[in-house]
C-alpha cells in the first residue's frame, strides 16, 4: 500500500519534471524559428533604409539622454563626451549625478565651462531634492548637456528625476559607463515613428559585451573576443537571449524588458505610471511591465519594439563574486516585478500579455532555477538510495545537453548572418567550442546565482535594503 | 563489428522513449555537425567579401575621383573617362562590385551638388547601372524593388517616373515609401498630389524624410495645402500641419481655426501650436470661450499661445488662471501676468492662494 | 599661387579624398582626418592656413574644433564649416565661436574652391 502511493507520487512528479523539460525545449524551438523569421524580415527592410534625413532633420522628435551616474569619477568626462558626439540633430543630454561622494561633479565642471543655472523643477513624479543644483554650459558647443546634482536615491531616482526635468517627448534612459554608438539614437528612434497603426511606448536594443574591445575616444575601434571564460560565456549568453529570445518576443509584441543599459521610453506614459519603482532592484524591467499594464488597462494598441543593431556596449562582470551578485539582482528584480504584477498572470483581460507572456516569464525563467534544484535534489536522493535508472538519465542528460549547445550554435550563425561582429579568424572555432563548454561550465554559477537571489528575496531582508541604498549603475 | 550489433541489439531492447531520446540526440549531431560546417564556411566566405569590399572600395574611389576631374572643359567625356567608363561597364553585372560601386556614388551624391552630379549621372547612365536598377522593379522580392526605388530617386532617374508610378498603393509599406520619396525627390512639391486620395497612413518617419527632403531645395515654392489639411486621413492631416509651420502658410488660417475642432486630440494640439507661430490671435477668443472644455494639453498649448501673443486685454483671463492646477499652466500663467503687469505681479508674491506653489512664483520674480 | 596647408577634418572617405585631390592640384599640402580629435592634433603639429571641418563628427564635433582654434590656441586661421541641411541652428553656433564661412552638405566641389581661395587670399 505504502510503497505504491509513493510510487504514485514518484511517477506524478517524473511526469511534471519530464513535461516541464519538453515545454522548455519546444518554447525555444518555436521560439527559434519566430526569431528567424522576423531576423529576415528586419535584414530586409534595414538593407535600403537611409538615415540620412534622420539624422539631420530638426523635425525629427526631441529625445532627452538620462544619465544617472553614481560615484563615476573616473570615467565620467569622457563618458559624457561621447553621449554628446550621438548622430542625432534634436537631442539633449542630462546627467543625474546621484549624490556621488567623489568629485564626479567638479570634474565636469572644469571639463565642459559649467554654471549653475535657475531652474524650476515640475515634481510629477517625488524624487530626493536637488543637492548643489543645476548646471549648463557657458559653451555652446555643449549646448546640448545638463548635470543635475541631487541628494542620493538610487538609480531609480535619479532616472525619475530626469524624466521630471525632461521636455522631450522621447527619454533614453541608459547607463551612463556604456559605450552607445553614434547612430543609436536614429536607429532606435525608428520604432516610435514608423508605426501609424499602434503606438509604440518602448523600445530597447542589444547589449553587447565591451571587455576587451578597443575603445578610442568614445568609439568602437576594434571588437575582440575577450580571453577570460566567465566574459565570453556571457557573450555567447547575450548572443542567444536578444538574437533569439527577445526577437522573438518583439515580434509577438510580448516583450516584458527593455535592458536599463540602453532602451528609449515615451516620456508622458512614464510619467503617468508614475516613473521608476524606487523599491525594486528592477526597475527596468518593472517599468515596462506597469506600462504595458497601463495600456491595457486603457485599452489601447500599444508596442513594446527591440531592434537587434549593435548599438550599446558596457563592460560585463571579469570576477565570478560579481557576476553572482549582479545575477543575485536580476533575479530579485524578477521576483518583485512579477509578484508585484501578479494580477496580470493568466488574466483575459490583459490578453497574450497575462496569457502568455507573463506566465512564460514566470513559468521559464522564474521557476526554472527552482525546478532545476528539486530535479538535482531528487536525483541526489534518488543515487543514495540506489534507485536511478542510468539509462534514462544519460539518454536525457546527453539529449538537453545537445539542446542546448544547437541554440547556441543558432544563435551563432544568426549573429554571423546578421551583424557579423566578431570576424577575426579563428574566433568562430572559439565560439563553438565555447557553446560545448558553456553549460557544463558557466550555467551552475547562473544557477547558484538564482537560488541565492531566491534566498536573499525570502529570507534575508537586510542584504534586499542593503543594495538598494548602496545600488549605483550597472555592475560594477 | 560484432560490438556495433551488440549496440543495435541493446538498443532495440531499451523502452520506446530511451530509443527515441537517443534517436532525436543523433539527429541533433547531426544538425549540430552540419551547423558547425555551414558556420565555418560563412564566416570565411564574409572575411573574403569584407575584405574584397575593402580593396575594391579603395581601387574604384580613386577610379572614380580620376573620372570626376578628368573632364575637359566641354561637357563631352574626354578618351580618358571614356575609358573608365568602359572599365565599369565590365563589371557592373558582378553583383557584389555593383554595390560596391553603386555605394560609393551613393554617398558621394548625399554630399555634393552642381556639376558634378551631372558627371555622376552621365556615370550611371553609361555604365548601365541604370539597366540594372530598372531590372531589378520587376522582382518579386519586395526589398529589392524598394531598395531598386531608393537608387532610382537617389541618381535623379526622372526617366523610370511611370514604372516607379505604380508602386504608390503597393501592399509593402516600405515600397511605399521609397515611392514617394521617389516622387518628391525628383519633383518636388508637386511629388506630393499622391496625397490628394492617399488612404493608407503616413507614418512620422516618412512624413520627416518628405520634410527634410523638400526642405533640401533652392525653391521653396509651395502648392496649396488646405485640401490635405481637410484630408480624412489623420496622418496626411498632421503631414499638413507641418508644411504650414514650416513654409509659414498664412493664407491657410481659417482652415487651421477649424480643425481647432477636430475629432482627434493631437490634431487639435497641433492646430493651437502650428497657430502660435503663424500668429493666429483669431484663435485666443475661441479657445478662450472654450478654455474650460479643452484637455490639460490643449490649455497647456493655448498658454503657450498667448505666452507669445499675448495682449493687455488678457489679462483678465491669465489672472482667472493664475492658481490652475495644473504646474505648466500656473507657470506660465504666472510668467504672462508678470510680462503684462508687473504691479500686480509683485503684489502677488505676498499673498497666499490655496492653490499656489511657492516656487513658481519665487522662480518667475528671479528671471 | 604659394603652397598653402589645409587640414580637412571630414568623416566621408569619398569626400575627402575628392578633395583632396582637387585641392592638391590647386597646389596646396593636404591633411586629411577622419574626426575631429585627428584633425586638432594636425592643427597642433602643422599649423594650417586654413581649416575645413564638418559639422557633424565623431568624438570631437566640428563646433568643439572651432572653439578650440579660436579660444585655446588664439588663432584666427580661416575656418569654413560643413552642415547638413536643417542644422542652421549649428551653424549661427559655429559663427559665433568664429567660423568664417559655411557650406550647406550637399555642396558644389568648384564653388568650394572658389571660398577657399578667397579666404586664402
Amino acid at each position: 500500500m505504502d510503497t505504491s502511493s509513493l510510487n504514485i507520487i514518484l511517477k506524478i512528479l517524473h511526469y511534471i519534471f519530464f513535461g516541464y523539460a519538453v515545454m522548455a525545449i519546444l518554447s525555444y524551438v518555436v521560439l527559434s524559428f519566430i526569431s528567424a523569421k522576423e531576423t529576415l524580415l528586419y535584414m530586409k527592410k534595414r538593407s535600403f533604409v537611409n538615415y540620412k534625413h534622420i539624422l539631420s532633420s530638426t523635425m525629427a522628435p526631441p529625445i532627452t539622454i538620462i544619465a544617472p551616474a553614481y560615484n563615476e569619477s573616473l570615467n565620467i568626462v569622457e563618458n559624457v563626451r561621447s553621449l554628446l558626439s550621438n548622430h542625432y540633430a534634436n537631442y539633449t543630454v542630462i546627467i543625474v549625478n546621484d549624490g556621488s561622494s567623489d568629485d564626479s561633479l567638479e570634474k565636469l565642471i572644469a571639463a565642459y565651462d559649467l554654471e549653475k543655472v535657475n531652474f524650476i523643477i515640475n515634481e510629477k513624479i517625488k524624487t530626493q531634492p536637488i543637492r548643489a543644483g543645476v548646471f549648463k554650459s557657458k559653451n555652446p558647443a555643449f549646448e546640448k548637456l545638463m548635470v543635475v546634482d541631487k541628494e542620493n536615491g538610487g538609480k531609480a531616482d535619479a532616472l525619475n528625476m530626469g524624466l521630471n526635468i525632461s521636455k522631450s517627448k522621447y527619454v533614453a534612459c541608459i547607463d551612463v559607463d556604456c559605450l552607445l554608438l553614434q547612430d543609436a539614437l536614429q536607429k532606435l528612434i525608428k520604432p516610435f515613428l514608423q508605426n501609424a497603426s499602434s503606438k509604440t511606448i518602448a523600445a530597447g536594443g542589444v547589449i553587447r559585451i565591451a571587455n576587451s574591445c578597443t575603445i578610442r575616444d568614445g568609439e568602437l575601434i576594434d571588437i575582440k573576443l575577450p580571453k577570460s571564460f566567465l566574459v565570453r560565456s556571457q557573450i555567447l549568453e547575450y548572443l542567444r537571449a536578444f538574437l533569439l529570445g527577445r526577437m522573438a518576443w518583439s515580434r509577438l509584441n510580448g516583450l516584458l524588458v527593455i535592458s536599463g543599459a540602453f532602451g528609449i521610453l515615451d516620456k508622458d506614459i512614464a510619467i503617468e505610471v508614475g516613473g521608476y519603482d524606487t523599491n525594486t532592484v528592477g526597475e527596468d524591467m518593472e517599468i515596462i511591465v506597469r506600462m504595458r499594464r497601463h495600456m491595457e488597462e486603457k485599452n489601447e494598441k500599444y508596442r513594446v519594439s527591440y531592434i537587434p543593431d549593435p548599438l550599446c556596449w558596457t563592460e560585463a562582470p571579469d570576477s565570478y563574486k560579481v557576476f553572482i551578485s549582479q545575477r543575485n539582482r536580476w533575479t530579485r528584480g524578477t521576483i518583485e516585478t512579477l509578484k508585484k504584477h501578479r494580477k496580470i498572470g493568466f488574466n483575459r483581460n490583459y490578453g497574450f500579455f497575462g496569457l502568455l507572456s507573463y506566465p512564460y516569464w514566470l513559468i521559464f525563467e522564474r521557476l526554472a532555477p527552482i525546478i532545476e534544484t528539486v530535479g538535482i535534489i531528487y536525483f541526489t536522493i534518488l543515487v543514495i538510495l540506489r534507485e536511478v535508472r542510468w539509462e534514462y538519465v544519460l539518454a536525457f542528460i546527453t539529449l538537453s545537453y545537445l539542446f542546448s549547445m544547437l541554440f547556441s550554435i543558432l544563435a551563432i550563425l544568426s549573429e554571423e548572418l546578421t551583424f557579423n561582429q566578431y570576424k577575426k579568424k579563428g574566433t568562430g572555432f572559439k565560439l563553438i567550442l565555447l557553446s560545448a563548454l558553456e553549460p557544463i561550465i558557466l550555467h551552475p554559477f547562473v544557477l547558484y546565482a538564482a537560488i541565492k537571489g531566491n534566498y536573499d528575496y525570502y529570507f534575508n531582508k537586510k542584504k534586499k535594503w542593503g543594495t538598494m541604498i548602496r545600488k549605483g549603475l550597472a555592475t560594477s | 563489428m560484432t560490438y556495433l550489433t551488440k549496440l543495435i541489439d541493446e538498443y532495440s531492447q531499451l523502452p520506446l522513449i530511451i530509443q527515441l531520446a537517443w534517436a532525436i540526440s543523433a539527429l541533433l549531431i547531426v544538425a549540430i555537425i552540419f551547423l558547425i560546417i555551414a558556420l565555418q564556411i560563412l564566416r570565411k566566405s564574409l572575411r573574403i567579401r569584407h575584405k574584397e569590399k575593402v580593396t575594391y572600395k579603395k581601387r574604384y574611389e580613386g577610379k572614380l575621383i580620376n573620372y570626376l576631374y578628368g573632364g575637359g572643359v566641354s561637357s563631352l567625356l574626354t578618351a580618358e573617362q571614356q575609358r573608365c567608363i568602359e572599365e565599369f561597364k565590365n563589371v557592373v553585372h558582378l553583383k557584389h562590385r555593383r554595390k560596391i560601386i553603386v555605394s560609393i556614388l551613393f554617398n558621394l551624391m548625399n554630399q555634393i551638388t552642381g556639376e558634378m552630379t551631372e558627371a555622376i549621372k552621365t556615370f550611371y547612365f553609361k555604365t548601365g547601372l541604370i539597366d540594372s536598377a530598372i531590372d531589378r522593379l520587376h522582382s518579386k522580392k519586395w526589398h529589392v524593388v524598394a531598395k531598386s526605388i531608393s537608387e532610382l530617386s537617389r541618381f535623379n532617374v526622372c526617366e523610370a517616373k511611370d514604372e516607379v508610378a505604380k508602386f504608390i498603393h503597393h501592399p509593402r509599406p516600405e515600397v511605399r515609401t521609397e515611392t514617394q520619396l521617389y516622387f518628391v525627390t525628383l519633383f518636388k512639391f508637386d511629388g506630393l498630389h499622391f496625397l490628394d486620395e492617399y488612404q493608407e497612413p503616413l507614418s512620422e518617419w516618412v512624413q520627416i524624410q518628405l520634410l527634410e527632403i523638400l526642405n533640401q531645395f533652392d525653391d521653396q515654392q509651395i502648392c496649396d495645402i488646405t485640401p490635405w489639411l481637410q484630408s480624412t486621413n489623420d496622418s496626411v492631416v498632421r503631414f499638413a500641419l507641418k508644411l504650414a509651420q514650416i513654409y509659414n502658410q498664412f493664407e491657410v488660417k481659417d482652415t487651421l481655426m477649424e480643425l481647432l475642432t477636430h475629432p482627434t486630440k493631437d490634431i487639435r494640439l497641433k492646430s493651437i501650436q502650428v497657430l502660435t507661430s503663424l500668429y493666429g490671435i483669431e484663435a485666443k477668443e475661441v479657445l478662450k470661450a472654450n478654455f474650460e472644455s479643452l484637455s490639460i494639453e490643449e490649455q497647456i498649448s493655448f498658454f503657450k499661445l498667448l505666452e507669445k501673443l499675448v495682449m493687455p486685454d488678457d489679462e483678465p483671463f491669465v489672472e482667472k488662471h493664475l492658481f490652475h492646477k495644473n504646474f505648466e499652466v500656473q507657470l506660465l500663467a504666472v510668467k504672462i501676468l508678470k510680462s503684462l503687469n508687473k504691479d500686480k505681479f509683485m503684489g502677488l508674491s505676498t499673498e497666499v492662494y490655496e492653490d499656489s506653489n511657492p516656487k513658481i512664483l519665487e522662480f518667475v520674480k528671479s528671471i | 599661387m604659394q603652397k598653402k596647408k589645409i587640414v580637412v577634418a571630414e568623416d566621408n572617405s569619398t569626400l575627402s579624398m575628392l578633395l583632396k585631390f582637387r585641392l592638391e592640384k590647386e597646389g596646396h599640402e593636404l591633411f586629411i582626418a577622419p574626426d575631429g580629435k585627428q584633425a586638432l592634433e594636425f592643427i597642433q603639429e602643422h599649423e594650417p592656413n586654413m581649416i575645413i571641418t564638418d559639422i557633424m563628427m565623431p568624438f570631437v564635433n566640428g563646433l568643439e574644433v572651432i572653439s578650440h582654434v579660436r579660444f585655446k590656441l588664439n588663432k584666427d586661421t580661416p575656418i569654413i564649416v560643413f552642415s547638413a541641411a536643417g542644422q542652421e541652428e549649428m551653424v549661427l553656433k559655429a559663427f559665433n565661436l568664429g567660423a568664417n564661412d559655411f557650406m550647406s552638405k550637399p555642396f558644389s566641389p568648384n564653388e568650394l574652391m572658389i571660398r577657399v581661395n578667397k579666404l586664402l587670399d
